[in-house]
């Protein structure tokens, strides 16, 4: 039997997402709406033999198609033809909820109305009849709390009644005044009979009537239609002239008259003074002096339980990976196919798996600022630096998520209206330094920054901040003029997330990060791990084995000329030796000789590790140098050059643009440290001080990685959310260029003031 | 001939001025914190006009300014029971009466 489908369609804030929830459980796919990059949410529902499929509509607070969100709720609702459609309202502001309900009346819907947050409604003092309601609206209403799972039960029995079309239920029209009606009458017949449309009819007129752009340009690539528009045109002038206002604000005033009538007859609001809790919350989080330092502690305590409590789960995927890699070296036979697996697909991928714990916190965090309507506060604290670069204060939130990972960030820009606001959110995200970039910068700036590493991190974030800010400013002035849309934006209520609802969004994000390292990330460290394994015979200029055997040799000769010094000194000291009280063995000048042989053999011990390493990393730089990643390094290297750059910073940024993250594990192959992974961060800072880069040249790379060109993934995300290649393209062109740039003039800068030494 | 007229006139956007008798009206962004005020015109394009009534602000309702944020710039009102942000150069779009501050 085919499935019945089930749209869930409501207003942002009216509890969409849980009753979807309550509805289908854990089994649901997120994916996107074919052709836009709307988040598509799709679960299932079983209900006595019958089988559901629900899909959750974009939040929209309306039908016209002023953004992307609506057309596309509207677009499924008519092409479609759901066998329900579920409307989430919110008792507890129902006239402005009824107002996207009245248009899915319109639209022919099959509809059922879940009215949620009964609870809040009641402590409101809200009393409402929905018999009556059910009646004038011509819609089976069901009461719920999408929070407890009230009246679910009840709303799964009405939804299947209705998708089984029992019993059949008088529909009724919204209506207008009567000077509309007769346009409304005159343009249907119109369409009937130039056989323009068949259903519909009166929503498809009313839309005409509303100029709707989506109908108009419809209309128009209709044959021989120009005479119906040029009728429909003349119409609106009529009942504009008679109301004096544009026909939209007529029609929408309409619908509202419609539904202050129903509420009149069916809402009794008995006289409490609600606690207002939200408001009591907000005179503190959005306080006009608390506000600013209580968001700054908000972002300061975010990042605090990211970096700080992430760092236990990434010490345990460190260590498991280390152990994993271990094993394997240990159980496997040296081969190529050994080496592919462990250094690199578990070696790469596992160099990624360790900011798991971080994103998911990060992504956590921001789902509980989104589900509890703080993040709705931080675009109104925000709004006012935001538009001074032109965007709007929603547009603070996909930059914030920026600090995650640009990826899902980018793909947050859809919580923006317009075009516009979308494409500069988009080009100034990657300037959001991402926790992919933390390790490089972890990295560099502990092996060149010992004791100030936190405040170089620490910097390199604002930096990026500061130039996301001077591009914005440059793009809306150059690329990107027009004005940002007005800013008409709800504060819901607060109210705390259940764990479930906040854990499955947080996995939902999260996931997206797991795909891209299946697949991006492994193809990328295949890659690395293959430029760096072939071809297998290089001919190096020194022989290291056998300078390792001299070495060996020398450390032996030491060893035995040391011990016997010591037996001659004990000799001579044995002779001269005139107490007869302690033997000689436990006199104190025999232990001061003990030890003086002791340190001895220690220094030269140490000496012999430090030759040897120091020709171990010697032996796999030029080992590095003549496989083809150092070829293309070398390739690349007239390039970086002139920031101070060599090879071996060209192939690590040009392995970091498949992912940052790759930096650093191109950094292990490159110093041959990637074999020997037991210490493998310690082992690639050493590497890093021994390769002859100054701190100069390292806070030029740090910025250099802060700034350039994003990774593959970010490049997919941009040109999917763009839609366009030469945005991509420019995002590509313009962070490379910038990067190349800053790096530049802290290299030469530094080097004319003798900044860094 | 006709295309041409409806498609000259879809490219302007459709705006709506304040009428003259309202010109001299208070404008929203004026209220102070507290203040309520009834809607008597709402001006600018016609995509801002109809947001605001989805959103619940139309024409003779009641509104109250509940504070500024931080930087001054966005407002938060309360309209139909429930908080809604506005930039304040769009609230000098709307035209109001001020409602005598008599609660409390």
């Amino acid at each position: 039997m085919a499935d019945l489908t089930i749209a869930i369609a409501g207003n942002p804030n009216s509890g969409k997402t849980t009753i979807f929830n309550a509805l289908t459980g854990a089994r649901q796919r997120v994916g996107n709406w074919p052709g836009v990059t709307v988040e598509r949410k799709e679960g299932r529902l079983s209900y006595q033999n019958h089988s559901f499929q629900v899909i959750d509509l974009p939040g929209t607070y309306s039908l016209s198609s002023y953004s992307l969100e609506e057309t596309i709720a509207r677009n499924y609702i008519i092409d479609e033809s759901p066998d329900v459609v579920l409307d989430i309202v919110d008792a507890s502001n129902l006239q402005r909820n009824l107002y996207l309900s009245t248009q899915l009346i319109e639209l022919g819907a099959p509809l059922v109305i879940a009215l949620n947050m009964m609870d809040i409604a009641e402590e409101k003092g809200l009393e409402i009849d929905t018999k009556t309601l059910s009646v004038l609206l011509g819609v089976a209403i069901v009461p719920v709390v999408g929070r407890t799972g009230f009246g679910i039960d009840k709303l799964k029995a009405t939804i299947n009644d209705v998708a089984l079309k029992s019993p059949q239920r008088r529909r009724i029209q919204i209506p207008y005044p009567h000077e509309i009606e007769e346009e409304i009458q005159a343009i249907s017949e119109e369409l009937a009979n130039r056989s323009i449309a068949e259903d519909r009819l009166r929503w498809k007129s009313i839309k005409l009537l509303e100029r709707d752009d989506t109908s108009i340009n419809k209309l128009k690539q209709i044959k021989n239609s120009e005479i119906i528009i040029n009728n429909i045109e003349d119409s609106i002038q009529h009942i504009e002239t008679i109301y004096n206002d544009t026909s939209g604000a007529i029609i929408s005033h309409a619908r509202y008259g419609f539904i202050q009538g129903a509420i009149q007859e069916c809402v009794r609001e008995t006289k409490v003074t609600p606690r207002d809790y939200s408001r009591s919350i907000d005179k503190i989080l959005t306080n006009r002096w608390l506000g600013l330092p209580v968001f700054a502690l908000m972002m300061w305590i975010m990042f605090k339980i990211t970096y700080d409590i992430g760092a236990y789960p990434t010490d345990w995927i460190d260590y498991g990976v280390t152990r994993l890699m271990n094993i394997l070296n240990g159980m496997l036979p040296e081969s190529m196919i050994s080496s592919l697996l462990v250094d690199g697909v578990i070696g790469g991928v596992g160099a990624v798996a360790i900011f798991l714990p971080n994103i998911f916190i990060l992504f956590f965090i921001i789902t509980l600022f989104e589900d509890s309507g703080y993040m709705a506060r931080v675009a109104f604290i925000m709004d006012r630096i935001m538009h001074a670069i032109g965007l709007h204060g929603k547009a603070f939130i996909p930059l914030l998520m920026g600090f995650g990972c640009n990826v899902p960030a980018i793909m947050g820009t859809r919580i923006l209206e317009t075009r516009r606001d979308r494409i500069l959110t988009i080009l100034l995200n990657p300037f959001m330094s991402c926790s992919a970039r933390l390790p490089v910068y972890v990295l560099v700036a502990g092996a060149f920054f010992p004791t100030h590493a936190a405040t170089v991190i620490f910097s390199l974030y604002l930096f990026g901040i500061v130039i996301a800010i001077a591009s914005g400013k440059l793009f809306s002035k150059t690329i990107l003029t027009g004005m940002s849309r007005p800013f008409v934006m709800e504060l819901p209520q607060y109210q705390l997330p259940t764990v479930r609802s906040l854990l499955l969004h947080t996995w939902e994000r999260g996931y997206v990060f797991i795909q891209k390292m299946g697949t991006v990330i492994l193809v990328g460290s295949i890659i690395i791990w293959t430029l760096g394994y072939f071809p297998r015979n290089v001919t190096l200029s020194r022989d290291y084995s056998t300078e390792r055997e001299e070495i060996r040799i020398w450390l032996e000769q030491k060893t035995v000329q040391i011990e016997q010094k010591f037996k001659e000194s004990v000799t001579i000291g044995e002779s001269q030796y005139t107490s007869t009280m302690i033997p000689f063995e436990k006199s104190e000048s025999y232990q001061l000789l003990q030890s003086q042989r002791d340190s001895l053999r220690n220094s030269i011990l140490y000496q012999y590790d430090e030759e040897l390493t120091n020709l171990q990393y010697a032996e796999m730089a030029e080992t590095m140098k003549q496989r083809w990643i150092g070829r293309v390094g070398r390739l690349l290297e007239p390039l970086v050059a002139p920031l101070g750059f060599t090879w071996r910073e060209g192939v690590a940024l040009f392995s970091g643009f498949v992912a940052k993250e790759i930096v650093v594990s191109t950094y292990g192959v490159l110093f041959g440290v990637g074999e020997n992974v037991s210490e493998e961060s310690r082992g690639v800072i050493e590497s890093l001080r021994h390769s002859g880069m100054t701190p100069r040249v390292a806070l030029g790379f740090l910025i250099f990685t802060l700034l350039y060109t994003p990774c593959l993934a970010t490049v997919a995300a941009i040109k999917r959310e763009t839609a366009s290649w030469k945005y991509t393209i420019f995002s590509i062109g313009y962070s490379f260029t910038l990067a190349w740039l800053l790096a530049f003039i802290v290299f030469q800068l530094g080097s004319v003031f003798n900044w860094v030494s | 001939m006709v295309r041409k007229r409806f498609q000259s006139k879809s490219k302007v956007i459709p705006r709506h001025r304040i009428s003259d008798k309202n010109l001299d009206k208070s404008r929203l962004c004026d209220l102070k914190p507290g203040e309520k005020a009834r809607v008597v015109e709402i001006g600018g394009i016609e995509r801002f006009r109809i947001r605001l009534m989805e959103m619940g602000i139309l024409v003779n309702d009641t509104v109250e300014l509940d504070k500024f944020a931080p930087l001054q710039d966005p407002m938060e009102l309360i309209v139909k029971g429930y908080h809604l942000s506005l930039r304040r150069k769009d609230a000098a779009k709307i035209c109001v009466d001020i409602i005598s501050n008599d609660s409390d």
